[in-house]
């Protein structure tokens, strides 16, 4: 069966995306909100509880300490996970094109 | 200025509280007795809820952390359940949850919470009342007329007071449903 997180929801992206550098959690919701121009911006709940949630599946971890803030990073299964979604993602943008070939997918 | 109020039901607390902050108030405390302390402010401030079971102090201080940084200030909160008390000043992001995903899983958390306090007073309802029913006093359906009712009128408080478990059952059963049906309409 497939992963409960998958696909990726658009919170879960954007954190994972965000964390290929090391940020602490209100850094990441900064970063979210300037990469996705202004149409993200997390809510301190959710946020707590998406880093929680990806940090419990391994997909980000704790690695290191700036003042009393926790920094995060994506690990090894969650770049996985994120080029995973980009294969997903690649092959709908292809059916946008009206391509049939997915064989690159 | 302290309010005395009683609530088995997180989101009516927390409407009751921000129709107190509208009034230009702001609570700087709150007790498990269901005592709330408010104290006077020209500024608006918004209040919300969370609900997070037992929190180990590093958990709890990563918790806290991220919420400060967004700007709201934690209150603390009656030592027995898990709801969170978070306030801050009004602005263009007075919600703690943004996306659907964390709100259902919010309703989840606040299901197991009224569940398993319903559940525990089940259990005491049932301890209590199975080899006597409301009302203790021996002989008392045996009892004839005006003595009966002395005896009943008498005794009635000390039932309506035995009866507090059920009563207990009935509410938190009600905010278990309520929090049900938020989470499944979120899941539709």
């Amino acid at each position: 069966m497939k992963h409960k997180l998958l696909p990726l929801s658009e919170t879960m992206h954007y954190i994972l995306l965000a964390l290929r550098e090391p940020l602490h959690g209100y850094a990441v919701m900064q970063k979210i909100e300037e990469i996705s121009n202004g149409t993200v911006i997390l809510a301190a709940g959710t946020l707590y509880g998406a880093i929680e949630n990806l940090n419990k599946h391994g997909w980000i971890e704790p690695v290191g300490e700036s003042g009393r803030r926790k920094v995060y990073m994506i690990t090894e299964e969650g770049s996985a996970i994120l080029k995973m979604e980009q294969n997903r993602l690649l092959h709908i943008l292809s059916l946008y094109k009206g391509s049939e070939s997915n064989e690159e997918a | 200025m302290k309010k005395l109020k009683m609530f088995f039901d997180i989101e009516k607390e927390e409407q009751w509280l921000n129709e107190q902050l509208q009034k230009g108030y702001r609570c700087t405390n709150i007790s498990g007795l269901g005592i709330y302390t408010f104290e006077k402010t020209d500024k608006r401030y918004v209040l919300r809820l969370d609900y997070q079971d037992y929190l180990s102090k590093q958990k709890f201080k990563d918790y806290r952390g991220i919420y400060e940084d967004f700007g709201w200030s934690y209150i603390n909160g009656p030592w027995l359940g898990g709801i969170r008390y978070w306030q801050k000043e009004e602005d263009n992001q007075n919600e703690i949850f943004s996306d659907r995903e964390s709100t259902s899983n919010y309703y989840k958390r606040w299901m197991g919470y009224s569940a398993s306090l319903a559940i525990v007073f089940l259990f005491f309802s049932y301890t209590l009342y199975k080899d006597s029913g409301l009302y203790l006093a021996e002989g008392l359906w045996n009892m004839g007329g005006s003595l009966f009712w002395k005896a009943f009128l008498f005794e009635t408080p000390f039932a309506l007071l035995r009866s507090l478990p059920a009563l207990m059952v009935v509410f938190f059963g009600s905010s278990f449903y309520k929090a049900y049906r938020k989470y499944s309409m979120l899941k539709e």
